[in-house]
């Protein structure tokens, strides 16, 4: 085995220890909810990546320390097999239930947790999960044994942060190469010099919002199993809930408003949440992005409630305004809760074209870089709109005059501009070149006339931007398999932004000798 | 013995806010949340969840006044 291997799989193995980590502490749900039958599934579901994690760790402990390359094919083949093994719970509880053995007392079965059973569902929803996405292969999440509901909360809340993030914080020492994994994993910013003291600041950060955002929603009246979850799915922008129909099924304002925090505070990059809390307030305005979520959000909120209240897809004004906001914020953040739905009001899928476009545009966008979102990011989408009128406005200026974008305090000159505008430009083409690919995919194999242009665009914008909001397209029996792998694939690029995926299909096929 | 010489407490410490107020919130909240999960819904438990929530949100705007 070559050495680029040898790296790469003593990683991976640490990735699968972190998972099996994960796994052995999901046990405390089943003991205390009594659902006893699910354990040996969790434990077999934990031995597995726990085994090969332990192999290759040790197999390959002397292995050189990651460089740029590795640490891409490292994110994304982990982000790939993390998915995989994450998937394992979901098969295994509902094979245990599906078979009925006698000896482990297995309730009875439903149809949400017989869609399970189909490996590519399991599979689908683990990547949902990770990537934050929130779209479901379940009918009804209400049924779901309280295990995989919270095995469904729990790996968003830690997909938000990073799979990782998670491995240098638990098990990496400084210096071993965790820095090149770190900015692999779609992130760039840093907190403190070191890259471990960092992460673990981000996950202090992150516990203590998650009870703050835990406790806020159960003084607000949602009951506490409830509150825990989307606390979870909430903050890491995940979007995965445990009832039926999203956040609707409390119908409940106060519960629609406090979400709206907990979204923003999961659409803003640590390194500001870490500054706000060392009392430097000043970073909600100074800071580019977390200024342009407020603004985005808000202009978002007013276009929103314009449009459905005119089109009179609400009776009052304070109804439009409570579902606009809450989902134009669900969609920008890359949140993913749904409140618009048919059983309480007008479900987002029956919203005008020209509403549904707008909800896809905050989808497309996303929150800010550095932080639990999807999508471009704000930065980028920044970044584009003040490299196009730089250009433009060069032409007015002789050619010798120097001249410098500032983008968020930074004063770049021409090869700087030059750099980070290539860079958006790369990531903004690619993105809607997937999205492309995904519609074309969709219109193919979507029976005619079933859904609408904007319906398809809004699910494969939902899927890539892994915001999780659905038009009603995606289903254990309403989306076609090939649809499902499809979107398998947007949610894996959409959370790692992309390149590390197509760097690690190269090399694979250049290694494979498929194209050489 | 102090708190730091517990277990998965002092680990939390040495990782966590290295400040006092965050580090009490970091260690009371899940302790409250078991509380409501065994007490349920009552006036006591409601307080606790209220001043834990105007605890955090005042010192930060404490922080930021001094700053």
């Amino acid at each position: 085995m070559n050495e680029a291997m040898e790296t790469i799989s003593r990683d991976l193995g640490r990735m699968f220890l972190a998972l099996a980590g994960l796994l052995f502490v999901s046990l405390l749900v089943p003991i205390v909810w009594g659902e006893y039958w699910a354990i040996p599934a969790l434990i077999v579901s934990g031995l597995l990546p726990l085994g090969i994690g332990s192999l290759l760790t040790s197999t390959f402990r002397e292995a050189t320390q990651p460089g740029k390359l590795h640490g891409m094919i490292i994110a994304a083949t982990g982000w790939f097999c993390v998915a995989l093994f994450g998937s394992v719970p979901f098969l295994l509880i509902a094979w245990t239930v599906e078979l009925g053995l006698p000896v482990l007392e297995t309730p009875a079965q439903t149809e949400t947790l017989a869609a399970f059973t189909n490996p590519i569902n399991a599979v689908f929803e683990s990547m949902s999960g990770f990537t934050g996405t929130g779209l479901t292969m379940t009918d009804n999440e209400e049924v779901l044994p309280r295990t995989l509901q919270w095995w469904r909360s729990f790996i968003e809340w830690v997909g938000g942060v990073g799979v990782i993030v998670l491995t240098t914080a638990i098990l990496a020492r400084p210096g071993s190469g965790s820095l090149t994994l770190y900015e692999s994993e779609a992130r760039s910013e840093r907190i403190h010099p070191s890259v471990v003291s960092t992460v673990q600041t981000i996950w202090w950060i992150f516990l203590l919002f998650t009870f703050v955002s835990i406790l806020l929603l159960w003084v607000v009246g949602m009951p506490l199993w409830g509150a825990i979850n989307h606390a979870m799915t909430g903050l890491s922008t995940g979007g995965f809930s445990i009832t039926d129909n999203s956040i609707a099924t409390y119908d409940s304002a106060a519960i629609d408003f406090a979400l709206l925090p907990i979204m923003l505070l999961g659409s803003i990059a640590f390194p500001v949440h870490y500054l706000i809390l060392q009392g430097d307030l000043r970073n909600l305005y100074t800071d580019l992005q977390t200024r342009w979520i407020f603004l985005y959000m808000g202009a978002g909120t007013i276009v929103l409630t314009a449009l459905v209240y005119v089109n009179a897809t609400y009776e009052t004004l304070f109804s439009a305004f409570r579902y606009s906001s809450f989902q134009f914020v669900s969609a920008a953040t890359c949140a993913g809760f749904q409140t618009a739905v048919d059983s309480t009001n007008v479900a987002l899928g029956r919203w005008p074209a020209q509403a549904q476009l707008t909800v896809t545009f905050g989808m497309i966008v996303g929150g800010a870089a550095g932080s639990t979102v999807g999508g471009i990011k704000l930065i980028r989408a920044l970044t584009l709109l003040k490299g196009i009128r730089f250009r433009i406005a060069d032409v007015f200026y002789p050619k010798t005059a120097v001249r410098r974008l500032k983008i968020n305090g930074r004063r770049l000159d021409e090869r700087e501009v030059r750099q980070e505008f290539e860079e958006a430009a790369i990531i903004g083409f690619l993105w809607f070149v997937f999205l492309g690919i995904g519609m074309f995919v969709l219109l193919l194999i979507l029976p005619q006339g079933e859904y609408t242009l904007e319906n398809i665009i809004f699910e494969v914008a939902s899927a890539q931007g892994n915001v999780g909001l659905s038009a009603g397209i995606t289903g254990p029996e309403s989306l076609p398999t090939l649809g499902k792998l499809m979107f398998l694939f947007n949610m894996w690029i959409g959370r790692l932004e992309i390149i590390p995926v197509l760097v690690t299909l190269r090399a694979l096929f250049r290694r494979g000798g498929i194209y050489q | 013995m102090t708190l730091r010489d517990v277990p998965v407490v002092g680990d939390l410490l040495e990782a966590g806010a290295e400040d006092r107020v965050f580090d009490v919130l970091l260690l009371g909240g899940p302790l409250l949340i078991l509380v409501i999960a065994i007490v349920g819904r009552s006036p006591l438990t409601s307080g606790g969840a209220i001043i834990y929530l105007l605890s955090f949100s005042s010192y930060i705007l404490y922080r930021g006044a001094q700053s």
